[in-house]
Formats: C-alpha cells, sequence, structure tokens
C-alpha cells in the first residue's frame, strides 16, 4: 500500500529529471563553448528539484525522516538506472555520480518536506521556478573546464635506461592495487610505438582492449617525451565526459645515477561541478601514471 | 570525520545549500549505517512537535530545527547530534555531571551539544528541548 503511494512521485521526479536534462542538453547544442556538457545543475540542481517534487507528493503521507531518507536514496537509485538505460552511461561513471546524486536528492527532499510543511505556495513556486531558471542559464553559460595532473618518481637508473621504457613498454602484468581498476575500470597495459622519432604515432593500449591513439609532438632522447592524443576510444565511461589532450614524461638526470621521471597529463572535462568530478579525474589519472611509472621504474631498475 | 570538516571547513557553512548538502550527506552515511538513530530524530520530532506553538523546520546551516514562537529551540543534525540553548548555569551543571558536551563551536554559550546514540541519550535530547522550550514559551 505504502509502495502504491510513494512510486509515482518517484516516476514524475525521474521523467521530469530526463526531461530536464534533455533540454539542457538541446540547449547547450547552440551555445559554442558549453555544446555537449553535462552541466553543473544536472548533478545538483535536477536532483535538488527531484528531492522537492517527491517532498511535494509525500507531504501528506506522514512519512518519518528515516522514510524520507530511504525513499529518496530509491529515487536517486532510480534516477541511476535511468541514466544508464536512457542516456547509455557506463557502470564506472554511475558509481562516480551516485555519492553526488543522493546526497542532493536527500537534501532536495528535506528542503522540500520544509518548504511544504510551511505551506508557503507562494514561495515553493518562486524557488522551484528560480531553480529552472539557473538550469536553463548554466546550460547556456557552461565550458568544459581543462586540468593538468603531475606525478613524479625516482628511478635508480640513468636517464639513457629509462628512455626506451617511456617510449614503448612491455605489457604490464602486475595485479592492480587501485579500487577502481579493481571495479572494472580499464587500466594500463601497454605501449607501443611506430618509430623511435619525432612525429611518429604510439598507442596506448588498456585492459579492456582500448587503445588511444597518440602521436609523438617532442621527442628529446632522455630528456623529453610529449604526445598528443589524436584518438580516444568510443566508450560510454569517457565519451561526452573527458578528452585526454595529451600526455609527457620528463626525464631528469640527477647526477648520481637515478633519474627523477615526471608524468604530466592533461584533460578537458565535459562533466560538472568540475570540483566533484575533477576530483576523480585527477585521482584516476594519478593512477594511470603510478602503474605505467612503476612499470617503467621496474624494467629501467632490472637491467641496470 | 563530522568533527574534522566542522573545525576546518566550518567557513564554507554560509555558502547557500552547501551544509544542507552535507547534512543530507550525513544522513545517507546515518541511514546506511546507524539507521536507529534516524529513529531516535524521528520520535523527537514527532514528541517535540505535540508541544505547544513548536514548529520544525531546516537548521540554516543543516538539519532539524524546533521552534516556539518562531525562536529557536534546538537543532538536530543528522548525525544525531542534538543543539540546545540553555541558561549558561544549567549548561555548567550539565557538565560537570558530564551529561553534555560543550557546543562543537561556540563554547563560550549556553549551547550544549550531545550525541544521540541510545535511548537515554534520546530521553535526554527531550528533557533539554522541554527545558528550552519551556524556556522561551
Amino acid at each position: 500500500m505504502k509502495a502504491q503511494k510513494i512510486a509515482p512521485a518517484l516516476i514524475i521526479a525521474n521523467v521530469f529529471a530526463l526531461i530536464i536534462i534533455g533540454i539542457t542538453k538541446w540547449i547547450s547544442l547552440y551555445s559554442r563553448d558549453a555544446a555537449g556538457v553535462f552541466v553543473f545543475s544536472d548533478f545538483v540542481i535536477v536532483p535538488v528539484l527531484m528531492g522537492m517534487i517527491t517532498a511535494y507528493y509525500w507531504r501528506d503521507f506522514g512519512l518519518t525522516g528515516r522514510e524520507y531518507a530511504k525513499y529518496s536514496v530509491w529515487n536517486a537509485l532510480i534516477a541511476v538506472a535511468c541514466a544508464y538505460f536512457f542516456l547509455d552511461e557506463g557502470y564506472i561513471c554511475l558509481i562516480i555520480v551516485s555519492p553526488l546524486l543522493m546526497g542532493f536528492v536527500i537534501a532536495g527532499a528535506f528542503l522540500g518536506k520544509a518548504m511544504f510543511r510551511n505551506n508557503g505556495n507562494r514561495m515553493n513556486v518562486s524557488i522551484f521556478s528560480l531553480l529552472l531558471l539557473i538550469t536553463i542559464a548554466d546550460s547556456l553559460t557552461a565550458a568544459p573546464y581543462e586540468n593538468e595532473v603531475s606525478d613524479t618518481m625516482i628511478i635508480n637508473a640513468p636517464p639513457e635506461k629509462v628512455w626506451p621504457y617511456v617510449v614503448a613498454y612491455e605489457p604490464i602484468r602486475e595485479k592492480e592495487n587501485y579500487w577502481l581498476f579493481r571495479a572494472g575500470m580499464p587500466s594500463p597495459v601497454q605501449s607501443t610505438a611506430e618509430a623511435y622519432r619525432e612525429g611518429a604515432g604510439r598507442k596506448c593500449i588498456f585492459s579492456n582492449g582500448y587503445t588511444f591513439d597518440e602521436k609523438m609532438t617532442v621527442f628529446k632522447p632522455a630528456q623529453d617525451l610529449t604526445f598528443d592524443i589524436v584518438n580516444q576510444p568510443r566508450d560510454p565511461e569517457i565519451m561526452g565526459h573527458i578528452d585526454i589532450l595529451r600526455g609527457q614524461f620528463i626525464l631528469k638526470d640527477n647526477g648520481d645515477g637515478t633519474t627523477t621521471l615526471t608524468g604530466n597529463s592533461w584533460y578537458r572535462l565535459y562533466v560538472m561541478p568540475s570540483w566533484y568530478f575533477d576530483a576523480w579525474a585527477s585521482s584516476v589519472t594519478r593512477n594511470v601514471h603510478l602503474r605505467v611509472m612503476e612499470h617503467i621504474k621496474k624494467l629501467s631498475e632490472k637491467n641496470v | 570525520m563530522f568533527d574534522f570538516i566542522i573545525k576546518y571547513f566550518s567557513f564554507l557553512k554560509h555558502i547557500p545549500l552547501l551544509p544542507h548538502i552535507f547534512d543530507a550527506l550525513i544522513r545517507l552515511q546515518t541511514l546506511l549505517f546507524n539507521k536507529k538513530v534516524l529513529e531516535h530524530i524521528d520520535v523527537i520530532e514527532r514528541t517535540v512537535l505535540t508541544w505547544e506553538k513548536t514548529s520544525a523546520g531546516m537548521h540554516q546551516y543543516g538539519g532539524l530545527q524546533f521552534n516556539v514562537n518562531n525562536r529557536e529551540i534546538g537543532h538536530i543534525h543528522s548525525n544525531g547530534l542534538v543543539d540546545v540553548l540553555l541558561k549558561k548555569e544549567i549548561k555548567e551543571q550539565l557538565l560537570k555531571e558530564g551529561r553534555v558536551e560543550d557546543h562543537h563551536i561556540f563554547k563560550r554559550s549556553g549551547w550544549v551539544s550531545l550525541h544521540i546514540r541510545s535511548e537515554q541519550d534520546k530521553q535526554l535530547a527531550l528533557e533539554l528541548l522541554e527545558y528550552s522550550y519551556l524556556l522561551k514559551r
């Protein structure tokens, strides 16, 4: 009986979210900078509004705070399922977005609960309209966010010994330590190079067989390898969310038979809020760096 | 975790909606790992709202706030942390007895804090809220 009372609000909230996200995506196509960006509002304001919608429908059911929280979690889980089936999102992305979504849906439900308890209908409509307006404005003004992640490692081998493995290396066979790799996110396995010269192609192959095609733009043996990503896999976990732009390895001779290896990556994020998603993007990038750099270190030190 | 964030990031509480999001995440954590606390909060809410002229709303920094005649009696954060404003002499007495803690931010005020973890804590929270209610009624 309770489920019959609760369910319509969950369905309405999720249909509303799908429509609004569809509209913001459509609007963003008309903005040169924001084209295709999942705006801040999609993950912040829309979930808050979803929570408010459920609170509106549940306002006379006498639900306890615990029930509000529990059903809000369901609301968020349905949204995650909708994103999987209707927006073609990958499950790793959904793992990443779930805590954010649940937090905002619960916050929206409790804001709504307080609003509708006070029965200030005019104010409630104003707040709801204002949030919708912000969502639309946001989809017109958003722009992708770019960042760089840098990691450093000391290798007990001179740069000349390290350099060949920086350009290309045999498959990594070590077990993954990073929990997202263990959860199924593809991890780097191997790099191959067409030739050892500037302008040559390079491939970075991941555990699921996906390949990033790269072009070496700077090739200074034992010093600097910089490459642009010219083609990245069309994977739902990546497409429309992040573009890896460039990678770089800098080798510094420490003068004592060791090398400081620095790995840099530049990427562009298409999912907002950047303060949340960039924390994940930099964590993943860092762990890709570390897995590759640990492997280079192992190979280089073996031959000293 | 809660204490760490309050200690080092409390300046962020002035950003609109952020404390409510923080409280919602705490509520999620409590729902998943300590749902008895949410039941205690529900009982407190139901009881306080039976008192004459009381109302409940969202606390400006996240949580459930109780009022009487539009004056705050106290509030509960979603991890079960209850904050109540008492007279200073009552606060001193309760602190001496070890029944409450000093407020997690306002140390030199009449505010006291209490973590609801058990049935007894819930009863004490209700007593304190009732005391504050009678002061402000």
